[in-house]
């Protein structure tokens, strides 16, 4: 890349009020070492307050979710991308994408789409209830955690959470898969 | 009973499980890869421990200060196990450390105090270094 064109990406990167930017391979230690490095960059903001914990939660949820969910690219690894910026009136949003199996789309959707439509109070009492779900290994065999994470990263949003599919050219069988959160 | 001690990472919490004082604590953050892994062997000592006293007075100080959603889960069985043992045999106080200013740590915290009330549930706020 030449120079100017950098400078021309972290403008467009600052017009567009991106603080934090990450497109690679992710592993745990990816994972655990960009949550510092976010953190540190949520400290820079100043006075976040609650909202810095409510962004590295939905990066976690995010990221994770790559790192378990997405398979393996078509050249080895995981990949993913996340994006952490800052919109007008002290919002911030986070966005993340990845590869999903397209046969998963239809059960992504299904999650998410009821929370959309629901109000925080809804969310918190969803949450809740999957919280005390005993039945949630038999019930769902794809998933390898508690059912919680669309639930928590809707539960810090403060607005519904977003998502999108992508096709990917050459890859029938796979889509990327966007879901993004206002904070 | 041996004691449980376990380093603080970035993704695991301290975990300071002093079962001969019966003062049980975790200090940090929660985000394992697996948190079934992590937490399992934590969860099976606890259990053994709790099943192997009677009319005692235990301390648990819960300090974690984020935990995944995974996690969240785990502690919850981890709640549920010290709320059996408070219900039946021993007497269990719950020292719930939390930032003044970090409202998810406390309204989970509040889920836990209606959901367990066996357990002495103590809310303590901090303030943010």
């Amino acid at each position: 890349m030449q120079l100017d064109m950098f400078n021309a990406f972290c403008n467009s990167a600052d017009f567009s009020g991106v603080i934090f930017y990450y497109n690679g391979e992710l592993s745990q230690n990816v994972v655990a070492t960009m949550g510092d490095a976010l953190k540190g960059r949520l400290e820079e903001e100043g006075n976040l307050g609650p909202k810095a914990r409510k962004l590295f939660s939905s990066y976690i949820e995010m990221v994770q979710n790559a790192l378990h969910y997405s398979p393996l690219a078509p050249n080895g690894g995981k990949l993913g991308a996340v994006a952490v910026g800052k919109r007008k009136e002290d919002k911030y949003f986070i966005v993340c994408g990845n590869l999903v199996e397209k046969k998963h789309m239809e059960r992504i959707r299904e999650k998410i789409e009821p929370l959309r439509s629901m109000t925080l109070e809804e969310i918190k009492k969803a949450y809740r209830e999957q919280l005390k779900n005993d039945r949630h290994a038999e019930e769902d065999d794809i998933s390898k955690g508690a059912g919680l994470g669309f639930l928590t990263v809707a539960r810090d949003a403060s607005e519904p959470i977003e998502y999108a599919f992508d096709e990917v050219p050459g890859h029938s069988e796979l889509a990327r898969f966007y879901l993004k959160a206002i904070v | 009973m041996n004691d449980i001690y376990l380093a603080k990472t970035t993704q695991s919490p301290e975990v300071d499980f002093r079962f001969k004082e019966h003062v049980l604590s975790m200090t940090g953050e929660a985000y394992p890869e697996n948190a079934n892994d992590f937490f399992h062997p934590i969860l099976n000592a606890l259990e053994n421990y709790l099943a192997s006293n009677d009319g005692k007075d235990i301390e648990f100080n819960f300090r974690l200060t984020y935990f995944n959603s995974a996690a969240t889960k785990m502690l919850f069985n981890m709640f549920d196990l010290l709320n059996e043992s408070a219900a039946s045999s021993n007497r269990i106080v719950l020292n719930w450390y939390h930032d003044e200013e970090d409202d998810t740590i406390l309204e989970f915290g509040e889920g836990v105090q209606d959901d367990f009330q066996a357990l002495e549930f103590r809310a303590i706020a901090t303030t943010s270094a």
